[in-house]
């Protein structure tokens, strides 16, 4: 029996981690080391140059064009998104049931299935300055001046790159913070109705505390994606990232610099840097959570 | 983030009964929202059946007549038909052998006590919390390297290295759950190691495979950004790069009523395959991300 | 979809035409092993006696391996011209393959020493040439360019190329490729909507700003342009600063020259597509326009010109109404020039190399001597609708009338050809550029920050000693 136990184990184990270890953890590590390094892709021929890269990300401007729309979609994907998602589900869910409202979540997360790219196709044809589905609906309305060059314009592109990223997440939170709302128990809605609680005081005093937690994962995972933008932006943004910048994404960088430009060390470095932010993201989500916690408890 | 995942699996509510005193307010508000989320969705389908000139002139309107053979076109001229099978041959194999890999070392390491038992659960778990942007240049020389650059076995493996690391952390917390007796009598029964795994435990994994094998499924089938740097070979674009490639790059011939078709054609198996299975699959997704 | 060109790389859709044999994707594949492979072998024997008849001493007998790269233009017209060389050479054996993916498929070869004798290097993965040139990998086709030329008395292969041809081949000094195909820069118009509202195509500057206005007056946008790709745009500006200075504008851009930016050609076509744009002759939301958007407008006669490369009839072939009669302009010229207005920027692509280590290097040279010869490249003209970097490959021909405009455009230029290396040399550069025209043409920057803009990315580069450095 134990000799067959160590052959399942072994079995079980070693292909998943070999695949791991070749595809997953080594580019990893190698990344660390790649970043402080010159290579282009010719082997044998990368020089160590320390953090000379690093020095240059501080440098490169389109690089800080990136780290900046990063940055402004860090703060804003996940607070509207959330906003928007919280409020839906709270009236789908509140102490008033909506009919429907099963029928609703269904078409709320819809996008949710559909790749990016299908989804930044789909928008870059909304989008479009003469032809597109909101211009000309706007000029249906009569609204003339309200319609844009929405990508063309710099003001406006990273905001219509912003719009589709809360577009497509907004239902998939819907169905989290519902499933949340759900496991309220019912009396505590009753108890507040009694109170004569509107709908606003039992959203803040009953609804908002008990999906607390899911509010925070929803932070969490919104803040991985607005980190990213890569799909979205190589899809419909005029250059893309443009223009001039205006919808540029770390990712972005990354990609163009490696594959485009084939300065590897240095994309590599970007990646390294974009660790970093990941992972300062992950600290502070979870610090912020304990702390919380604690003043709950 | 263990506390995260011991929440019981998201229910999804029904429909409750209507109450009285309506209050036309949420209601406008959520029908708004329904009208934003699937007024895109629909244009795109009633684009896909116009011509190209009711497209650039009439945005708005229904097409004079329906135009199927747009799909037609896209099916075969534009490629998509081919990008359709590329993507169930590369989703189709890395989502079997993701779950045949992810349940193996989730329940190895849910279930047997052997020195490094942690080290091995810490290391597949500690690579979901990494960009993937963070191994993309590596991962293509590593790919390219083993000569698997552009092939349906490069993408395929991959794919699979990417999806593990999730379903193990999520099938493992399964594993742990399901009561260990039905397994010690089956030992008893002189079952190996082997039979008790697949005979026994995975049928009573079955909840917990099909939640994260939907959530595997979509998350490979959307993928973008790995095919985009190891599939560069126009000939096995999946269904994303191809469409990615059709809009970007659609090259020397202008078809907007192709492109829409394209598109249609690649939600649409999608958005039945959810609306037959919605409850499921939003429970599943949902209980994936609370993890 | 993409039936004549599939091989363009993506995204950046049009690279390839620009490059001549430069990779696109930025990947040496070589790299890796070139380097290492034996260095002794000397090529086989390269055979036979010079003469006349056979300027490259090819050997009657040796076999003859080509591999073509078989995209849009498909490989009939290669096999078409390996029939001649076995016309001529009836006791060799060809060995034709027609690829999709020359580059994975040929790295190897390369590496182990046995590669083909001919070699279409096209398509995306295709070999980087500079590592090939730098692992000494490819035959310098000097000797075949100065070899009486196959159906041409008198005159030799190097002559009967069109103006550029060599130059886009060669790398490090020699000539190691030859590229097939010819694209033309410039604006196009349609011929009808022209001759129905008696508009002439200007050949001055001056004239096509009082053209717009009138064009404008009559309810139609002058000017569009593919704005989700702003270097379409640049084509025509830097086209016009090329003419405005001549080629030694064209080389102080390309070899990064401190002040180039600044240089008054450039200055003043950017003056003059910023004062098109802030006269609002160009079509509005051009800007967030993809090429296929722009190109169907302009098409629906919404716009009346715009810049693209020779490649654009058989893009719009779906599109395009009726009596459209799409026809290529050559870019107006500033007052002054010191190129003449019929200048065209042009650039082959296409690349076929010989390999060092083939076993019949002199039948490979031989092949491409009967390949690129006049009846050669007439047959393909006539099956693709594209123009053949031989000279005089369309004469005798019914064109349509785009690829006519594109055949008297560079007839008309005669040597005046010119083509700037930047963009693929130097990627990063081009970005900066693209970027800064894009926001001059929608008056967001200056002229003067625009040239300052960009000669602070040249600069830049200059400096930058982890960038291979490439001079004209």
């Amino acid at each position: 029996m134990k000799h067959g136990r160590w052959r399942f184990l072994l079995a079980a184990l070693v292909p998943a981690l070999v695949l791991h270890v070749v595809f997953v953890l080594s580019p990893y590590a190698q990344a660390f080391y790649l970043s402080l390094t010159d290579w282009t892709g010719v082997a044998g021929e990368a020089h160590f140059v320390g953090t000379d890269n690093f020095a240059r990300l501080g440098g490169d401007s389109l690089f800080l064009d990136a780290v900046r729309n990063n940055a402004v979609m860090l703060v804003v994907v996940p607070v509207v998104t959330i906003a928007i998602a919280l409020f839906l589900a709270s009236m789908l869910n509140g102490r008033r049931p909506v009919r429907g409202a099963s029928a609703y979540q269904i078409v709320y997360f819809f996008p949710q299935m559909l790749s990016l790219v299908i989804i930044g196709v789909l928008w870059a044809f909304v989008y479009s300055p003469n032809n597109g589905l909101l211009n000309s609906g706007l000029r249906a309305a009569g609204l003339s001046s309200l319609t844009q060059s929405w990508l063309g314009e710099p003001s406006w592109a990273l905001i219509a790159v912003m719009a589709v990223v809360i577009w497509s997440s907004v239902g998939f939170y819907v169905v989290l913070f519902s499933a949340a709302i759900d496991g309220i128990p019912r009396e505590l809605f009753e108890a507040a109705t009694l109170d004569g609680a509107g709908r606003w005081a039992t959203f803040r005093g009953v609804t908002l505390p008990l999906v607390r937690e899911s509010v925070q994962v929803a932070f969490v995972y919104l803040g991985i994606v607005a980190l990213d933008g890569f799909v979205l932006v190589q899809v419909m943004t005029v250059g893309p990232g443009g223009p001039d910048g205006a919808t540029e994404v770390v990712g972005l960088s990354l990609y163009r610099t490696a594959f485009t430009y084939g300065k590897f060390g240095y994309a590599t470095a970007m990646g390294v840097a974009l660790f970093f932010a990941t992972l300062t993201l992950a600290v502070f989500a979870l610090r912020w959570g304990r702390r919380n916690q604690v003043e709950m408890a | 983030m263990t506390a995260l995942m011991q929440r019981p699996p998201v229910r999804v509510s029904d429909a409750a009964p209507p109450v009285s005193r309506p209050n036309p307010l949420p209601h406008l508000a959520m029908l708004a929202w329904a009208v934003v989320t699937a007024l895109p969705l629909i244009w795109a389908v009633m684009s896909s059946l116009k011509t190209d000139e009711e497209i650039l002139n009439h945005p708005w309107s229904p097409p004079a007549s329906p135009q199927f053979e747009n799909w037609a076109r896209a099916w075969t001229t534009a490629s998509i038909g081919r990008y359709f099978f590329n993507s169930l041959i590369v989703v189709g194999g890395a989502l079997l052998l993701t779950m045949l890999l992810g349940s193996l070392v989730a329940y190895a390491v849910a279930r047997y006590q052997f020195r490094g038992n942690r080290l091995v659960y810490y290391t597949f778990v500690a690579a979901m919390f990494f960009p993937v942007f963070l191994a993309l240049v590596p991962l293509f020389f590593v790919v390219r390297q083993l000569g698997l650059l552009g092939t349906y076995p490069g993408l395929i493996l991959v794919y699979t290295a990417y999806a593990v690391p999730f379903t193990v952390f999520f099938l493992h917390s399964f594993f742990r759950t399901l009561p260990t007796e039905v397994a010690e009598a089956a030992f008893l029964d002189g079952c190996s190691h082997g039979a008790v795994f697949f005979r026994v435990m995975l049928p009573l994994a079955r909840p917990g495979l099909v939640a994260v094998g939907v959530f595997n499924f979509l998350g490979l089938w959307n993928q973008y950004l790995l095919p985009l740097v190891l599939n560069p070979d126009p000939d096995r674009y999946v269904l994303a790069q191809g469409l990615a490639a059709l809009s970007v790059s659609q090259g020397y011939d202008s078809d907007w009523s192709g492109l829409f078709a394209g598109l249609t054609i690649a939600m649409l198996p999608v958005l039945v395959a959810y609306v037959a299975f919605q409850r499921h699959i939003r429970a599943g997704m949902t209980a994936g991300a609370v993890r | 979809m993409n039936p004549e060109n599939p091989h363009r790389p993506y995204p950046t859709r049009r690279s390839l035409l620009k490059t001549a044999g430069a990779a696109a994707a930025g990947v040496p594949l070589l790299a890796a092993c070139v380097t290492n492979s034996g260095d002794g072998d000397e090529p086989a024997d390269t055979g036979g006696a010079k003469s006349t008849e056979n300027p490259l001493g090819v050997r009657a007998d040796a076999p003859l391996e080509v591999v073509v790269f078989k995209g849009g233009y498909g490989d009939e017209y290669a096999i078409k011209a390996e029939a001649k060389y076995t016309e001529k050479y009836p006791q060799a054996k060809i060995d034709h393959k027609g690829l999709q993916k020359v580059g994975e498929a040929m790295q190897p070869r390369f590496v182990a020493g046995n590669p083909p004798d001919v070699v279409d290097n096209t398509g995306a993965g295709r070999l980087d040439m500079a590592t090939l040139v730098s692992a000494k990998q490819v035959t310098d086709l000097a000797e075949l360019l100065d070899a009486p030329a196959f159906d041409q008395p008198g005159k030799k292969v190097r002559d009967t190329l069109l103006p550029g041809v060599v130059d886009d081949g060669t790398f490090g000094g020699s000539p190691v490729a030859l590229n097939f195909t010819y694209t033309v820069w410039g604006v196009w118009y349609s011929k009808s909507l022209f001759a129905e509202r008696g508009w002439i195509y200007p050949t001055t500057w001056a004239d096509m700003l009082a053209l717009c206005e009138t064009i404008k007056k009559a309810g139609i946008a002058p000017w569009t342009y593919q704005g989700k790709y702003p270097e379409y745009i640049n084509d025509p500006l830097l086209t016009m600063a090329a003419k405005a200075g001549g080629l030694d504008l064209v080389k102080a851009v390309d070899n990064l020259q401190p002040d180039a930016w600044k240089q008054p050609g450039l200055t003043q076509a950017a003056e003059a597509f910023a004062e098109l744009a802030g006269k609002g002759y160009l079509m509005s939301g051009s800007e967030a326009l993809s090429h296929t958007e722009a190109q169907a407008a302009w098409c629906q006669k919404k716009a009346a010109f715009i810049p693209c490369g020779s490649w654009l009839e058989s893009e719009q072939k779906d599109v395009t109404p009726a009596g459209f009669d799409m026809v290529l302009g050559t870019v107006p010229a500033l007052p002054a020039a010191k190129m003449p207005v019929t200048a065209v920027q042009a650039a082959s692509s296409e690349s076929y190399l010989v390999p060092a280590k083939a076993k019949n290097v002199a039948g490979g040279q031989e092949y491409l001597r009967i390949l690129f010869s006049l009846a050669s490249a007439k047959d393909f003209a006539q099956a693709n609708s594209t123009l053949p970097a031989v000279a005089g490959a369309t004469e005798g021909l019914t064109l349509s009338s785009g690829l006519g405009s594109v055949r008297d455009a560079v007839t008309a230029a005669g040597p005046d050809a010119f083509n700037y290396r930047f963009r693929t040399w130097y990627a990063p550069l081009a970005k900066a550029i693209d970027d800064a025209t894009g926001e001059l043409v929608n008056r967001r920057i200056s002229v003067a920050d625009w040239s300052t803009r960009i000669q602070k990315a040249s600069d830049a580069l200059a400096k930058d000693s982890t960038v291979v450095k490439y001079t004209r």
